[in-house]
């Protein structure tokens, strides 16, 4: 009985771990972010289109808001910038930007000559507020409750489909559990 | 009948060979593909001037902090490589964890405070020495738990053999 048993019990572990593991979906180098469920890094930087002014999310509390972050040298933004410009024209919740590791200048243009989506766009030239939101590549884009809690991470370019799926019913949840 | 029954324990024995064969070539094959399909997508920060194996910043003059700095950022697992540590990979985020490390040292904080501060931003797979805790104890006991269950097989296939009687002569009539 055991003879036939154990290797079929093998057998079927293996396809359940195929299953699991040969996933075209599944994108084996994103990481899950430890900031789920934790409060959201404060920052305070300089405006990418004027360095007088100063951008930060320490006033966004109160506000479900999204956290994307980009650079002009990064080709999967540009991929994205589309989505994020109907995004924006939504009206749903207010984009704010991190232009990350980039050139003020080439970021001007870049919002310029292909529309501005964000309400203000932070310049993070030496990386660091990046790092404190372990951001490892571009574009990412974080989902931020009213109570200043990380409660979504999509890494990779954005697309509508994803926006929908998985963005819009949990700002609908943050916003029904008043947060 | 006794060669039959032979050439069965044989056969079981290059199964199991051949099942762990299997399973090691695709789990490469499942690593290179996601590889490649991610590549575009998802960019690196842009490339480091920094030459191999050099920091940009220079030697600690501390010897000590030196000596700290070169093995906690050997330690540190650079995200984007991801089989690279922050010491041996040039591209710009190793090279700005790099900078945090070296920071946070020469300010005086503790290796375990480093290694909080990154794990507390990048998770756990920021670390290559995969820290002996209850929820990685699995991990740990894993190479065990495959030797013991190799073993027995091994052991059960060699006694099998060893209960039967030789019979390396051709059998007379065979060719």
């Amino acid at each position: 009985m055991w003879k036939f048993l154990l290797p079929f019990a093998a057998f079927v572990a293996l396809v359940v771990l195929f299953a699991f593991g040969l996933n075209p979906n599944r994108d084996i180098r994103a990481l899950p972010s430890p900031l789920i469920g934790k409060a959201a890094p404060i920052f305070t930087l300089t405006d990418v289109l004027d360095p007088a002014r100063q951008v930060g999310n320490g006033a966004m509390k109160g506000q479900v808001y999204v956290f994307n972050v980009w650079g002009t040298w990064c080709v999967g933004c540009r991929q994205e910038h589309q989505t994020l410009l109907a995004i924006s024209q939504q009206h749903v919740v207010p984009i704010l930007g991190l232009d990350w590791k980039d050139d003020r200048d080439k970021a001007s243009q870049w919002l310029t000559a292909l529309g501005n989506p964000y309400q203000a766009v932070a310049f993070d030239s030496e990386g660091r507020t990046a790092i404190d939101w372990g951001v490892y590549g571009a574009p990412e884009t974080f989902l931020v409750d009213a109570h200043g809690q990380v409660i979504f991470k999509y890494i990779s370019p954005l697309t509508l489909e994803v926006w929908e799926k998985e963005f819009l019913p949990r700002i609908e949840a943050a916003r029904r559990n008043g947060a | 009948m006794r060669c039959d029954r032979r050439r069965f324990v044989g056969h079981r024995a290059a199964s199991a060979f051949a099942f762990a064969a299997i399973f090691s070539v695709a789990n490469f094959g499942v690593a290179s593909f996601g590889l490649a399909m991610f590549g575009a997508a998802h960019a690196a920060a842009a490339p480091a001037d920094a030459a191999l194996g050099l920091d940009e910043h220079g030697q600690i003059e501390n010897p000590a902090l030196q000596a700290r700095f070169e093995d906690i950022t050997k330690q540190l697992r650079c995200l984007v490589c991801q089989n690279e540590s922050i010491a041996d990979s040039n591209v710009q985020l190793a090279s700005d964890l790099r900078r945090q490390v070296r920071e946070m040292l020469l300010a005086g904080q503790s290796d375990q405070a480093i290694f909080d501060f990154m794990t507390a931003r990048y998770g756990e797979f920021v670390r290559f020495n995969t820290p002996l805790e209850a929820k990685t104890l699995w991990i740990w006991a894993s190479p065990a738990i495959l030797l013991a269950l190799g073993g027995a097989v091994v052991l059960r296939i060699t006694r099998a053999r060893s209960r039967m009687p030789l019979d390396d002569e051709p059998t007379p009539g065979s060719t």
